[in-house]
């Protein structure tokens, strides 16, 4: 089997997501084959999850400021900052025959596997964690997500990093601190991957996407092959992309799930532990863990990862602390991380407001 | 090898065998109330979002009448049956956890004013077709998980 592999560059926001969008709907319906998308955004672009309220994470006066272009994803999960260095991932599936059969799960693990697999090729050992991202060491080095059109067309989205401007990061995305310290962005920096960082290599953007493309050939054994839009695919990406993905009404769209945020701040033996959490209704968007304790900024980062889009039961949250098995017990005790998020989530009712407002005049 | 979610399939209700909502026809106020079965929530995983079609939108079986956004994947949400939606459930709006919560009573998703019923009705699975249908899903999904 041979599947389309298509290219690009400093691709538009609302276009790059209509583009993968129409490839979708036309998989479903069969008028498009198979596409593995391979693309970079124009410097930079902030885009939502799905649900999410735009001016809850994006800080939008800098982007303005910036020109840098906001949009939101039929994907879900959290707000990403994309440019030259962030590889846009999409592989779009007809959702017939055998692949209607597979469910959620199996889907993900698929999908992954192709990123997995080209990041081998690199000599990157990353792996698939939590709700829809792949972690190298505990830290986050892409986001997946799937979505299911109603044509039955399957979107997979991937944002691999290659390289990380966390400064700038900080400041185009919202983060439930009240200022964007140096130290912060240090935290940030530690926590974070990139292909880039992992290999200590100026690696191309080039020579990822092929190591990418040909980890995809080799988990779904196919061959790809290198191809254009059709001229009727560009018509109609050109209407989505100015009937939908260029309109407020799609931009802008609200949720009636309520954001809240939360703190709480524990003693600990190992240190003071400060916690803020961001939720949507009852579930847990982000966990941001700080404080003055030593441990390893993997396993914390590790800890993050998992309860990105988790349960905020107190006994869900229990389980997966526990699960983490790189955390050590002496330098941070699993008891008091717990105690701590817990209270951090029972505390969140505080509104968005008090998220950060970066100071763009800071920025060089 | 775990033993098998304890998966709640009332046999009060059609199912739709490849989305997984259920379909429970109110003979009273002539209308079909839809929501995700519990096969298809331990696929979806918790549910973080949902946005449902208005009061008035008709939509044909296979249709969108919402999105959602869940553990797992974002997805539309397939009419089990042609109609008209007639309700929304604005409590699962506000707090999507509610359908994991309680599928099949408070976590409903919408009603539908049906277009034909018993013809829609019979592309669905009911009564003793249920059993069997159950058994080939939770293995298809004992399947996915070890290969997980």
């Amino acid at each position: 089997m041979v599947w389309r592999l298509l290219t690009g560059d400093c691709v538009d926001a609302g276009r790059g997501l209509a583009v993968d969008e129409v490839l979708a709907r036309n998989a479903g319906s069969g008028v498009s084959p198979t596409t593995l998308r391979l693309y970079t955004y124009r410097p930079h672009v902030a885009l939502v999850g799905r649900f999410q309220d735009v001016a809850h994470e994006v800080h939008l006066p800098f982007c303005e400021q910036h020109g840098i272009q906001v949009n939101r994803r039929p994907t879900g999960g959290g707000a990403i900052l994309m440019g030259p260095n962030q590889l846009g991932v999409a592989l779009v599936l007809p959702g017939r025959g055998e692949v209607l059969k597979w469910r959620a799960r199996e889907l993900m693990i698929r999908f992954s596997r192709g990123l997995v697999q080209g990041l081998g090729g690199l000599g990157i050992r990353a792996s698939f964690r939590g709700k829809n991202d792949l972690e190298v060491g505990g830290r986050k080095i892409a986001g997946l997500g799937i979505y299911r059109d109603s044509s039955g067309g399957l979107l997979f989205h991937g944002s691999l990093l290659v390289d990380l401007d966390v400064e700038l990061m900080s400041r185009v995305l919202k983060t439930p601190f009240e200022r964007v310290t140096d130290k912060e962005l240090a935290t940030v920096a530690r926590r974070t991957s990139s292909v880039r960082k992992v290999l200590g290599t100026s690696v191309t953007m080039e020579d990822v996407r092929s190591c990418i493309a040909a980890g995809f050939g080799e988990a779904f054994e196919v061959g790809l092959e290198p191809g254009e839009l059709a001229a009727s695919e560009r018509d109609a990406i050109d209407i989505l992309d100015r009937e939908k993905y260029q309109t407020p009404g799609w931009v802008f769209q609200r949720t009636q799930v309520p954001d809240t945020s939360g703190a709480a701040t524990l003693q600990t033996p190992a240190g003071l532990l400060d916690v803020r959490v961001a939720l949507a209704g009852r579930m847990i968007k982000t966990v941001c863990i700080r404080g003055d304790f030593f441990a390893d900024e993997g396993a914390i980062a590790d800890v993050e990862g998992r309860l990105r889009w988790h349960s905020s039961e107190p006994a869900a949250v229990a389980a997966t602390v526990r699960g983490c098995a790189s955390l050590d017990e002496e330098s941070l005790d699993q008891a008091s991380l717990i105690q701590a998020i817990v209270s951090a989530t029972a505390n969140a009712g505080e509104p968005y407001g008090c998220f950060v407002t970066p100071q763009p005049e800071a920025h060089p | 090898m775990g033993s098998d979610p304890p998966f709640n399939i009332p046999h009060d209700r059609h199912y739709d065998r490849v989305h997984h909502l259920w379909a429970w026809w109110d003979e009273a106020s002539r209308r079909v109330r839809v929501g995700i079965d519990s096969i298809g929530l331990e696929s979806l995983g918790e549910l973080a979002y949902v946005a449902l079609k208005e009061v008035g939108t008709t939509v044909l079986r296979g249709e969108s009448i919402g999105t959602l956004e869940a553990a797992k994947m974002t997805t539309i949400i397939a009419a089990p049956v042609s109609g008209t939606v007639s309700k929304c459930n604005d409590a699962v709006l506000q707090d999507p956890l509610l359908v994991n919560g309680d599928p099949y009573d408070g976590g409903w998703l919408v009603e539908i004013d049906p277009a034909n019923w018993e013809r829609d009705a019979a592309e669905l699975v009911s009564g003793e077709g249920i059993q069997a249908w159950v058994a080939a899903e939770v293995e298809r999904l004992r399947t996915e998980t070890q290969a997980d």
